[in-house]
């Protein structure tokens, strides 16, 4: 397993193009290629196989992220930021639960991403307070929500998935949710 | 309640750029005019991008998800966990450095024996021009003493490496040399000039004139192609071009001069004194003459006279293979009969052709 996954690795320059390209191939490559190595540390640093992938799939994003902001210089190996971004991550989960810090297990060269987390902090926190507000919502708002503006369904797929006699009907229900959710989400 | 839907839906068409131009006029409008309509633009702009930032995200996290699964975490987790041993927790912690570590050590260890094998070689170098050197003296105080009519030199001879040259009097293998570089020797080898080393025993010495013949007793040995040269049965004339080929060093060396008297060292009428500037390690060198006939053997030279060493007559060549079994020998011996193959040619093709008959002789 380990070595199929490091045989498929792809290069830093096909992954920033590829995820510039929306290729869901490279991203594919890209998660299977340094998983292990982010699991390994985190095991290795008191944690679980599902704080790994939390806390791997964040780094992935900020990666992803930054890549399609357009300002990604390739200063370091696209290994060593992973490596870099999830440590970091991690002893940031570490002391928010106030395990120990003390000694951590490195197995890669470590540079300065702190910037980067909390750029993506903030976002996060965006996505976070979008994600309880859509909670609060309750059904069927959230589904009508959901589908409209993530899964892009037209007004008409709505209505016919909900059974209402109209678009009209669907719309105005739309509108409803849709300021409920502002509401919610607007709240300090 | 109403209206504030529809305002809401005309705000998003209207970022969504789904009004026409005559309806985003209106609506531009509306907005200059009304502070609460633009508040509600600007904070629903704001909620879109949100939204689609969410979206995005959310999508991503979905992709994720989906690769994540086809990943074998259980596998992967079980090699990758801390493991029990501390041992192959710092072996995987520090591979990469014990590694490099482990290069060098490699690397010094490669190089402080290449540096000790060039020394090693420098050294015995030495040693062996030393002994040889020291051969040649005992050779010519081996030569003052016989004429005080003493017994032959008792001097031990130490138990190190000498070295000399020697030549080759049958095609199986018999070996003509010099005694003082076999004298007191544990072991013998010969080497020939492809550099392949034969291990020889000593079959018949004659003290008196310093020869000894050896017979190659190596199984790889295979038997020479004939004899080139031949022995001169007449004593050579003063000034007669003679040339000598020889192991001072690990490869043949070529000297070349005139035979510049007819008697050796103090008198001594078993040898010529031949104009041939010889190293230690020329000792057991054929002399041959321009035809091809040996006249001689290079067996010492004075000390004090530069440019000058002592051959043994070729006569005591024809004594010594005497004194051996002739059957042994075979029927390709060298001889004085026949006529030397080397006569007529070249000096570089006579070199060619007996350098395979001249053999360096080790002995330690």
């Amino acid at each position: 397993m380990n070595n199929s996954l490091k045989s498929s690795v792809p290069t830093d320059r096909e992954v920033i193009l590829g995820i510039l390209n929306n290729s869901e191939d490279t991203l594919n490559k890209l998660y299977k290629a340094y998983y292990a190595m982010v699991l390994q540390f985190i095991l290795n640093n008191n944690g679980d196989e599902d704080d790994a992938k939390d806390v791997y799939q964040e780094g992935i994003i900020i990666l992803y992220n930054k890549i399609k902001a357009g300002n990604f210089e390739l200063s370091s190996k696209l290994k060593t930021y992973i490596y870099s971004v999830c440590r970091r991550i991690w002893l940031k989960k570490l002391s928010l639960n106030s395990k120990k810090t003390g000694s951590i297990t490195d197995y890669e060269d470590v540079f300065a991403v702190e910037e980067d987390v909390e750029n993506h902090e903030e976002k996060d926190a965006s996505f976070v307070k979008m994600q309880s507000a859509l909670d609060h919502l309750g059904e069927p708002c959230k589904t009508i929500i959901q589908d409209f503006y993530i899964q892009n369904l037209s007004m008409q797929d709505i209505c016919e998935k909900f059974g209402y006699t109209n678009t009209d009907n669907a719309k105005t229900q739309k509108y409803k949710c849709l300021q409920r959710l502002k509401k919610i989400f607007f709240q300090p | 309640m109403r209206n504030d839907l529809e305002l809401d839906a005309i705000i998003e068409d209207y970022l969504l750029g789904k009004l026409n131009e005559q309806e985003i006029e209106a609506f531009e409008k509306l907005r200059l005019n009304d502070a609460t309509i633009d508040h509600k633009v600007v904070s629903h702009k704001f909620f879109l991008a949100s939204m689609d930032i969410f979206a995005e995200q959310l999508r991503l996290k979905e992709q994720l998800n989906q690769i994540h699964s086809e990943i074998d975490v259980e596998g992967l987790a079980s090699t990758l966990r801390p493991h029990p041993s501390r041992v192959v927790q710092l072996w995987r912690k520090y591979k990469s450095a014990i590694a490099v570590a482990a290069s060098f050590v490699v690397l010094s260890l490669v190089s402080i024996y290449s540096i000790q094998h060039s020394t090693q070689q420098a050294e015995r170098y030495r040693q062996l021009s030393n002994k040889v050197n020291n051969a040649i003296k005992t050779q010519n105080s081996l030569i003052r003493n016989i004429k005080h009519n003493n017994a032959t030199s008792d001097k031990p001879n130490n138990q190190n490496s000498f070295g000399g040259t020697g030549f080759a009097i049958s095609t199986n293998g018999y070996i003509l040399t010099n005694l003082h570089i076999i004298n007191g020797a544990d072991s013998l080898y010969v080497q020939n000039s492809k550099g392949e080393s034969f291990k020889v025993k000593s079959v018949y010495t004659d003290p008196q004139n310093d020869i000894a013949i050896l017979k190659i007793s190596d199984k790889h040995f295979s038997n020479l192609s004939s004899i080139p040269y031949t022995i001169k049965r007449n004593t050579s004339n003063i000034g007669e071009i003679v040339y000598t080929l020889g192991y001072p060093k690990d490869d043949a060396v070529l000297g070349e001069g005139y035979v510049s008297s007819k008697n050796g060292f103090v008198g001594d009428t078993t040898q010529y004194q031949v104009a041939i500037s010889v190293n230690p390690g020329n000792s057991g060198g054929p002399v041959l003459d321009n035809n091809g006939n040996l006249v001689g053997i290079i067996s010492g030279k004075p000390d004090q006279t530069e440019g000058a060493a002592f051959a043994i007559k070729s006569k005591y060549i024809l004594e010594a293979m005497r004194a051996i079994p002739q059957d042994s020998l075979g029927v390709n011996k060298l001889s004085a009969n026949k006529k030397s193959l080397l006569s007529g040619l070249k000096r570089t093709k006579q070199i060619e052709k007996i350098q395979d008959y001249v053999f360096m002789i080790k002995a330690y």
